[in-house]
């Protein structure tokens, strides 16, 4: 792999990584924030709460997977290294 | 010279102000003691001011007990496990099928590749729930040591060459397909 391939690689991942987890970074935060509350004021839903909750950050986290996949591929199995 | 006046104390128990489902029983929880005041000018001018309990709510609403709302919640929170355990099992019964069907059409190395996958994103979403569950009680915000599963997944199929990345990486997320079909029942 030539030097341009593997800076090109690097700087890929990293902006795939950092750019992927904002979006859903704030989208954790805000429903975190509203599952709380909802469970401060309604504790008898609380099972119901959580489960949307949990089925809401499997959505979002799976966007940052996808970017720290690609990073991963560019940086350990990358498929333009020659 | 004597004057009546009638006036009700809401004493207010914050600690069982927790449940607010509905305003009324709210309510009823703030009212705990209604008190009766006379006040009686007497002759030499000073104030005698004789108070009467009339009401104690010392006999409570069994919802409004602390310890029924904890068994209450714990029961609630029983809905979550059972979600948790719908999601995997959805997720088994998908792994067990892709894999068969990896196995008999692309070979042994792509079904235990997907299989390794499969059983990583479990391992993911267990640990995933886990810290939904802490979440509000001992922790303020989710944990990402879950990010990890598919770090060490792809590292691991960078450095073994008999695990295939993507069916790995297609095993791994095959809990969503259960995700969104239990989404999708979600009433």
């Amino acid at each position: 792999m030539d030097s341009i391939t593997t800076a090109a690689s690097v700087v890929a991942a990293g902006l795939a990584v950092g750019l992927g987890a904002i979006g859903p970074g704030i989208g954790q935060g805000s429903a975190a924030q509203g599952a709380v509350e909802g469970i401060a004021r309604q504790p008898e839903a609380e099972g119901k709460i959580r489960g949307t909750l949990l089925l809401s950050f499997a959505f979002m986290e799976s966007l940052t997977i996808y970017g720290l996949v690609v990073a991963l591929v560019l940086l350990f199995a990358n498929p333009f290294a020659g | 010279m004597f004057n009546s006046l009638i006036t009700n104390f809401f004493c207010f128990d914050a600690s069982r102000v927790i449940d607010s489902s509905g305003l009324g029983r709210e309510l009823r929880c703030l009212v705990c003691t209604t008190t009766i005041h006379f006040h009686q000018v007497t002759p030499k001018g000073g104030i005698f001011v004789a108070s009467e309990i009339v009401e104690d709510c010392s006999s409570r609403d069994p919802l409004l007990d602390i310890d029924s709302l904890d068994s209450s919640s714990g029961v609630k929170s029983d809905e979550y496990l059972e979600l948790q355990v719908r999601v995997l099992r959805l997720t088994f019964l998908l792994t067990i099928f892709s894999v068969g069907i990896a196995g008999f059409f692309l070979g042994a190395g792509v079904s235990v590749s997907l299989l390794i996958g499969a059983l990583s994103g479990i391992f993911y979403f267990r640990l995933l729930a886990r810290g939904v569950e802490k979440l509000g009680t001992s922790r303020k915000i989710v944990g990402k040591v879950q990010l990890l599963v598919p770090v060490l997944l792809v590292l691991a199929s960078s450095r073994f060459p008999q695990l295939h990345l993507i069916p790995a990486l297609l095993g791994f997320l095959l809990y969503k397909p259960a995700l969104i079909i239990q989404f999708l029942s979600m009433p």
